[in-house]
């Protein structure tokens, strides 16, 4: 009874680590979703990057930047989405890297509804920046495409929450 | 040693790492216009007036009262840069069709009405819209040289209660 008592705690504990590794480490879909949303990031920049005016054009056409913001974000934002996109193909700075995209891609989201809900056409500059107008098909498929990159961007979010939580598995690590 | 600690300490990294990488975009990017050859400038004048200006500087905006002078004494043609729906739906008395989304198609028809030498006024609607520039720009690159905008045009022009039909 005591030996078998001593077995199970045994297992316990083992069954405690291994949750906490797999708390701990990444499963293989956040893996996937940290690659392409890195790789997503840095095609996005290196477009814009090339053409600055062309994206100066785009970001005016959002009509949501005041005038004197319009250039310095169209020299910047194509660097922050490729250092990032390295970042997150990389896996480096991932913390920080990970909130940055957040807070990129929800400030994407946001723009691009606000023009959706008032009825402005536009290209949404997001891989390209072609200012050729786009119907209203196009402007739906923009808001399924920025969902999705949502959803990657909330999923790599709450596996650094996960992965940096504080709970009781990690004591069994901790020792007397 | 609780939740607590552990949170704020993410919390700073992710605050200390978002700093940096905002501060090493802010060099990369501010370094990179600076020697690049198609530099953009800091602070740029996006008015409509300063946007759309001939190669000769000249502005191609016109206020409502120009357009309105121009109108009355019949020497412009006025352009309607919008989606042909929204034309049939109403339009500046005399104006014709030429939607910058389907140019090539409209053109040939609105061809005989664009003579070389009279004014042309586009159009389009909304302050931010920017269909009546393009064309302007496309009609002033093809020789018409009087081409102007009326910035938000349908609008002001209803607004104003001046002629429309349609």
């Amino acid at each position: 009874m005591i030996f078998t008592g001593g077995v199970m705690m045994v297992e316990s504990a083992q069954h405690k680590k291994e949750k906490y590794i797999k708390q701990k480490t990444p499963g293989k879909r956040t893996t996937v979703a940290r690659l392409v949303l890195g790789a997503v990031f840095i095609f996005a920049g290196i477009d814009k990057i090339r053409h600055p005016g062309a994206f100066s054009e785009v970001i005016y056409n959002y009509q949501v930047l005041p005038d004197q913001l319009i250039n310095g974000t169209a020299i910047l934002l194509p660097w922050l989405e490729l250092i990032l996109g390295g970042c997150l193909v990389a896996g480096l700075w991932l913390p920080g890297a990970i909130v940055l995209t957040n807070m990129l891609l929800l400030t994407f989201f946001g723009a691009l509804l606000f023009n959706v809900a008032r009825g402005l056409n536009i290209n949404c500059g997001c891989f390209s920046t072609s200012t050729e107008p786009v119907g209203g098909t196009t402007m739906a498929w923009y808001v399924l495409r920025d969902s999705f990159f949502l959803l990657l961007g909330g999923r790599l979010f709450f596996a650094l929450r996960r992965m940096h939580s504080d709970d009781e598995r990690q004591k069994v690590f901790q020792g007397p | 040693m609780g939740k607590e600690s552990t949170k704020t300490f993410l919390g700073l990294t992710i605050a200390r790492q978002a700093a940096v990488l905002v501060f090493l975009t802010t060099v990369i990017g501010l370094g990179v216009n600076q020697v690049r050859s198609n530099r953009l400038p800091l602070i740029e004048d996006w008015s409509h007036e300063a946007r759309l200006k001939t190669p000769s500087g000249q502005s191609m905006v016109i206020s409502l009262d120009e357009a309105k002078a121009l109108f009355l004494s019949g020497e412009a043609m006025f352009v309607d840069a919008r989606p042909s729906a929204e034309f049939e739906q109403g339009h500046i008395a005399g104006a014709v069709c030429l939607p910058w989304q389907e140019f090539e198609v409209f053109f040939d028809s609105v061809f005989p009405d664009l003579l070389p030498d009279a004014t042309i006024v586009a159009y389009c609607d909304g302050e931010t819209c920017d269909l009546s520039e393009h064309l302007a720009e496309e009609l002033y690159n093809m020789g018409y040289e009087n081409v102007r905008v009326l910035v938000n045009g349908w609008s002001v022009w209803r607004d104003a209660g001046l002629p429309t039909e349609g």
